[in-house]
């Protein structure tokens, strides 16, 4: 482990902006909330800023994306095809730990199956990643009952943890490895494991008296999802409240799912593509011709618990699909976010 | 058979419809050529596989391949039901299409050598299975008896008709076609596929696999009758259509349950689609 | 590629959203968090804005009909030739179409561009009875045209009534609101005879027959009167004709409002008392899209005011925008009933006031609304039309009849096709301007991403064309008639962009009492008091046609509420929307009416069967949607999406649409 002292985070981040575009939690200026977003100037980032709004799964799986280009000329029968892509670098700065973890799951579940994504692979390839440790949680927070944080464990290339103001720095990759000895950060001594330690502790022991939004039961709640025990009325009452909006998948850092559409722009070409979807819509299983089988909205509530939390699902993460981070909970107009619906399924269980 | 089966996994291949048929009411075949000869030397199915088929400036939809994965014309055989479908029954002889694939399990073939065939299809659930049949006479002295009942609404809706009538002149393949109301050419059975199978067949359970595709409610009261003869729930099998948009296992549009059908299925056993917890 | 605060330009709830912009295209969409009505959230509609701003199926040059074909042109000589024709048109041979989707500098420009410049007052939005009924009302009883209460307490409401519509369809967001109101313990009662999802979340649902919603707030005022659940203190000092109000409720006979509504007395009764006890009271009701009828508005405002519900706390009614500045285009009088805020067209005074202030002469001619134009006004010859969104255009033999049709628009539709002169307009992205939501919320938008070459705002435009028929108008921002706008409408004297820059939104009024905005209306000062609202100062309700039960049985209703996509020439341009409403097209394509499951087994209906649908004048054929949402004798026809809107009701039109209330007695007939 290294020490990064304050004045050196300016290097850092300096450093980073030579070979990467930087995004990081900045704070929009009029509402004040926190926005993960490209920085158009290093001093935005803001490191103590509580978790963003938003995931940075766009930066991997972009909201609206070409993912191929063909032009047919019917008269000549002749076909061009192919992948256009300029992407750039980036470097993901202060990723909290539930964020990252995100993006592993991300990643084994567009990489790591029977086949492999090529378009996500690209936008993966070229990334660096920089978690941030939670050294106090925030109130939407419970990834302790998701294993997925408060402090990053894997995947990062740099994971800065704060001990009084400045961090420890803990190296995960080569590429972070000679980032560090770049800009001469200073060896941490033995001590440095047992005061991360300390930190991590310490966030862990707080979140009864911080985060106080969320209550979930994830372990009772999965054992149920996957034996398929719960009453088709729990489902019915939740699928009642829902209105059909997307937001769960969409804030969802390991939400994966998505549309693809051909559309034909003036030029002649056509642009093959891929958009957020989510299965909270009817339409998502719709098939052409008639049959929708899953047609009632609560079954497609249903859906989607059923891929976060069953064992089932955890397969293709390794781990549960929710890492967490409570935004579904903030942007869904049914409140049925996810820790509520954990709620629902412990009433269940427990009679209360 | 084990060819290399390397999938066309992204950027789609181009390839060349080169004959249209008419089969039946709003149902046309396709036969295809890739451009690229590699590709149309190194393309390899397994019967029961699908692939992605990109209609130029229309879009992309999943289809089941009919053909043999071996000596077999390359084809699809489609029903307009949409936007992306409706545009491929515009194409003439000549115009290019995108293919991506296979994908999917496809059917068991190596496993059930020895055994006893039925095949049961209604309707253009006979596409999907014609590429199995079709490979199983291939082979026919690998396996014990081989048997199709097949039905349609009337004679018009019957697809295939090159194939069928190849087939009825087929030693050893033992074929009842049936239509729902009397018509005066017909000499085929009358009645629905559940009650010839009721009817018609007698076999060791034991030995005998079924592979069963058509409408549901055909497909329902066919898998009754197969259990009354005491054919196992794991020897029947059948094929699943979902809604597809990548046919990688990411989109996740297909999910049934714990599956997915483009990488797990298309292919399922009766036995797996019991259990898979949602309608089908 | 970073995001951009705006604000969603759907409907009329305004939620604020973060657009992310990456080489001058809008890519994606995110809530705003921290937004304070909409707070982090959007509907599936606001989150697919940015599939509708990267279409490339949009109006981008100008175009002149030439022998029946349009013609690409510059704007220059589109501007001329629109220039040329209107020097020869006179005030009232001219009708002016605005859009409530048009910011207010747009709006208000367009609005002074007709009376001022071609001295016309024929200027109207298409369908929004519902918001002219409800301002009416609300002027009528208490001086003050819009939102009463302030959504920002209603999580403490108490008691939430929601008249009408499909609240989690129109304006979800808001729908989102009461139901998170509910969940912290308020009593929600929904008020419509489909059972919607609204209806599903609240706890009481009252399903009146069709067209007798206003009985149902007349019964309710009735009971408590009866049972002396009145706030004399309050109806005494603060109210004026409580007393003739008193007699007219005498008249009102509950056993005939049990009758016709279909309600018991019973559950009547015990909404009357759980909302006389209630202390922080909201009602809601939607406008523009298929409202209520102007009695219903009149009878819920009559119940509130009886038990002194308003201008006491922030509670209070609700009117309710389906279109994003529905309200904001009232507000700046694009209607011919009022002049820019809400003062009175048909007054000198008010005339007077606005020809000191424009520097001009103002026609005295009463103005017409364009539909009454286009049925009506025989003289007519020219019609300019902004961004007409809706799929549905009625008159379509008498506009083709036209000298002079200007479409100034973003997007290609059927409106488009009729006109002579196409002017492209930028997406409400790629300009600055300011729209104002259901709270009374000014919100400014700023410009995010530029427009292709050769398109400009259309306040630059309208400018332009002015100025060319002689008057000197001088703008050169939005910003500046933004100023102006402070200058003419009294709700907006304090605002400012400097001010709006810094907030998420200013409540109006914001003058010289209330720098700051006003959150709610304020118990009315020394010297003026509220009014109960009396038939004879509102006009009519439209009667349905007269019933014959015998040949007729069946209520038919039509509506957009419950599928409410919302303006489909812009919908069909994203994906997921389009694939959402398309997932019910796909299921019935020509088009469907729902039954009650009783009327169905008893006539033994299938799903999809087809039926035949017979009224006095005209039958049609669609297939049957078997559904839980409509009550036994009633049939549901979803109005919005033009490949369902057969003939038969199109010709109904006019009628159907007056409101939610009005029906249609029709008898149903099995096969095709
Ligand atoms: S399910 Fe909800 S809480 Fe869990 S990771 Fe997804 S958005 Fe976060
Ligand atoms: S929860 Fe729904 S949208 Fe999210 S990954 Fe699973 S299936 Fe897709
Ligand atoms: S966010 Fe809530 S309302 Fe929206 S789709 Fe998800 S569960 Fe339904
Ligand atoms: S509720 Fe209205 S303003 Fe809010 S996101 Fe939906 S359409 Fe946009």
């Amino acid at each position: 482990m290294y020490w990064l002292e304050r004045h050196q985070l300016d290097n850092l981040v300096k450093k980073l902006t030579e070979s990467y575009e930087l995004f990081g939690p900045r704070r929009d200026e009029v509402s004040g909330e926190i926005i993960f977003d490209r920085l158009s100037h290093p001093q935005q980032l803001d490191l103590k800023a509580p978790i963003p709004y938003n995931p940075p799964k766009y930066i991997l799986f972009p909201h609206y994306e070409e993912i191929l280009k063909y032009r047919y000329d019917r008269q000549s029968k002749k076909v061009v095809l192919g992948r256009v892509s300029h992407l750039k670098p980036k470097a993901l700065v202060g990723l909290r730990s539930c964020d990252l973890t995100g993006i592993l799951c991300l990643d084994r579940f567009f990489l790591g199956q029977e086949f492999v994504d090529e378009v996500y692979l690209e936008h993966r390839k070229k990334l660096f990643l920089i978690s941030n440790t939670c050294v106090r949680p925030f109130p939407q927070c419970f990834c302790v009952c998701t294993d997925s944080g408060p402090s990053a464990r894997e995947g990062f290339d740099l994971d800065l943890t704060r001990v009084g103001d400045r961090y420890l720095v803990e190296i995960g990759s080569k590429k972070g490895q000679s980032l560090a000895e770049e800009l001469g950060l200073k060896k941490a001594g033995e001590e440095a494991a047992e005061l991360k330690k300390k930190v991590v502790d310490e966030s862990v022991s707080s979140f009864d008296a911080f985060a106080l939004e969320n209550k979930a039961w994830i372990s009772r709640a999965t054992n149920r999802l996957t034996t398929g025990f719960i009453k088709p009325e729990v489902w019915e009452y939740i699928g009642n409240q829902c209105f059909e909006c997307g937001a769960c998948s969409f804030v969802c850092p390991t939400c994966s799912c998505f549309n693809v559409e051909d559309v034909n722009r003036l030029d002649g070409a056509t642009d093959r593509l891929r958009t957020w979807d989510s299965c909270s819509f009817e339409g998502y299983t719709k098939m052409a011709g008639d049959h929708n089988p899953r047609k009632p909205v609560e079954d497609r509530r249903n859906k989607r618990f059923f891929c976060k939390l069953s064992y089932s699902q955890s397969k293709k993460y390794l781990r549960p699909g929710c890492v967490g981070c409570g935004r579904c909970a903030r942007v869904c107009p049914g409140d049925i976010g996810l820790p509520n619906v954990v709620t629902y399924i412990r009433r269940e269980i427990t009679g209360e | 058979m084990e060819g290399s089966l390397v999938p066309i996994v992204t950027v789609p291949e181009v390839a060349t419809v080169v004959e249209i048929r008419d089969e039946i009411d709003e149902v046309k075949t396709f036969y295809f050529n890739f451009d690229r000869p590699e590709i149309e030397q190194a393309f390899k199915i397994r019967s029961g596989q699908f692939i992605m088929c990109t209609i130029f400036g229309a879009g992309e939809f999943a289809v089941s391949l009919p053909f043999s994965p071996e000596n077999d014309r390359k084809h699809i055989s489609v029903r307009r039901v949409g936007k992306v479908t409706a545009a491929l029954h515009e194409l003439q002889p000549g115009d290019k299409i995108g293919v991506r694939g296979p994908f999917g399990n496809g059917f068991p073939f190596e496993e059930i050598k020895g055994k006893n065939i039925i095949y049961v299809a209604g309707g253009i659930g006979l596409i999907p299975l014609r590429s199995s049949i079709v490979q199983v006479l291939q082979h026919r002295a690998e396996f014990g008896r081989v048997i199709l009942v097949y039905g349609a609404r009337s004679s018009r809706d019957l697809m295939y008709k090159e194939s069928i009538r190849e087939w009825k002149a087929t030693e050893n393949f033992e074929t009842y076609f049936t239509i729902d109301r009397p018509e005066p050419d017909w000499s085929g059975e009358v009645g629905f596929v559940n009650q010839l199978v009721a009817k018609k067949l007698s076999l060791p359970a034991d030995n005998t696999v079924a592979f069963v595709c058509g409408p549901p409610v055909m497909f329902n009261s066919v898998i009754k009758e197969l259990k009354l003869k005491g054919i196992k729930e794991d020897h029947i099998y059948s094929t699943l259509e979902r809604h597809m948009k990548c046919g990688l296992g990411k989109c996740q549009h297909c999910a049934i349950g714990r599956t997915l059908v483009c990488v797990d299925g298309p292919v399922y056993t009766y036995k797996q689609i019991k259990t898979l917890g949602e309608q089908i | 590629m970073s995001y951009h605060r705006g604000v969603c330009n759907f409907c009329g709830t305004g939620c604020g959203h973060l657009l992310q912009v990456e080489e001058g295209r809008v890519r994606g969409v995110y809530p705003l968090p921290g937004h304070p009505l909409s707070q982090g959230r959007l509907c599936v509609r606001g989150w697919h804005l940015h599939e509708l701003l990267q279409t490339e199926e949009r109006i981008t040059t100008a175009f002149i009909r030439k022998n029946g074909e349009l013609q690409q042109v510059s704007l220059a000589q589109a501007l001329d030739y629109v220039t040329e024709k209107l020097k020869k048109i006179k005030g009232e041979e001219i009708a002016f179409l605005a859009s409530p989707r048009a910011s207010n500098e747009d709006n208000y420009l367009f609005g002074k561009l007709a009376r001022a410049v071609m001295k016309s007052n024929n200027l109207s939005l298409a369908s929004d009875a519902g918001q002219e009924a409800s301002a009416r009302v609300l002027l009528s009883g208490g001086s003050w045209p819009a939102a009463t209460g302030s959504l920002a307490r209603l999580k403490q409401a108490d008691f939430i009534l929601v008249a009408g519509g499909d609240l989690t369809k129109q304006n979800p967001i808001i729908a989102s609101e009461i139901h998170r109101a509910r969940r912290a313990g308020a009593l929600v009662v929904t008020v419509s005879p489909r059972k919607t999802q609204m209806a599903r979340l609240s706890q009481v649902h009252l399903r009146p027959a069709p067209g007798t919603f206003f009985l149902v707030f007349e019964g309710l005022t009735r009971i408590l009167y009866e049972e002396k659940k009145i706030k004399a203190d309050y109806l005494e000092k603060h109210t004026e004709n409580f007393q003739a109000f008193f007699k007219k409720l005498d008249q009102v006979d509950l056993g005939e409002v049990v009758a016709r509504t279909g309600l018991s007395r019973e559950i009547l009764t015990e909404v009357a008392q759980k909302f006389y006890q209630s202390k922080l009271t909201y009602a809601f009701y939607p406008t523009g899209v298929q409202s209520l009828g102007q009695r219903t508005m009149a009878a819920l405002f009559n119940l509130m005011l009886l038990s002194g519900k308003l201008g006491q706390n922030e509670g209070g009614i609700i009117p309710v925008t389906g279109i994003s500045n529905l309200l904001g285009s009232y507000d700046l009088g694009l209607s011919p009933a009022f002049l820019p805020g809400y003062l009175v067209a048909s007054e000198e005074k008010n005339i007077q006031k606005l020809e000191e202030l424009w520097q001009t002469p103002l026609s005295r001619k009463q103005g017409q609304s364009v539909s009454v134009c286009l049925t009506e006004n025989e003289s007519l010859r020219a019609l300019v039309v902004v961004d007409h969104d809706e799929e549905i255009i009625r008159n379509v033999n008498r506009i083709k009849e036209l000298e002079l049709v200007v479409y100034f628009g973003a997007y290609h539709n059927n409106f488009a096709s009729l006109a002579q002169v196409i002017i492209p307009r930028p997406s409400y992205a790629e300009a600055e301007g300011t729209f104002t939501n259901a709270e009374r919320r000014v919100q400014l938008s700023r410009k995010k991403v530029d427009p292709p070459p050769e398109v400009r705002p259309l306040w630059k435009n309208l400018t332009e064309l002015a100025r060319a028929l002689g008057h000197d108008w001088k703008y050169q921002s939005a910003e500046e008639i933004f100023s102006e706008i402070a200058k003419v409408v009294p709700q907006y004297s304090k605002l400012t962009y400097r001010q709006l820059e810094s907030h998420l939104g200013i409540k109006w009024p914001c003058d010289e009492k209330h720098p700051q905005g006003t959150d709610y209306l304020q118990l009315p000062e020394a010297g003026s008091k509220f009014r109960f609202v009396l038939e004879e100062n509102v006009r009519p309700q439209a009667q349905s046609i007269a019933e014959e039960k015998a040949n007729f049985p069946f209520r038919l209703t039509v509506g957009r509420s419950n599928y409410f996509w919302h303006q489909n020439s812009l919908m069909k341009r994203t994906f997921i929307p389009k694939r959402e409403y398309n997932a019910l097209l796909l299921l019935y394509p020509k088009g469907f009416v729902e039954v009650s499951e009783e009327d169905a087994l008893r006539l033994q209906l299938r799903e999809k069967q087809p039926v035949r649908i017979v009224s006095e004048s005209a039958e049609m054929t669609l297939a049957a949607r078997i559904s839980p949402d409509v009550l036994p004798g009633q049939l549901y026809i979803p109005y919005f999406i033009e490949e369902m809107i057969p003939e038969f009701l199109l010709r109904q039109a006019a009628e159907l649409e007056k409101n939610e209330e009005f029906f249609l007695p029709v008898r149903l007939e099995k096969g095709g």
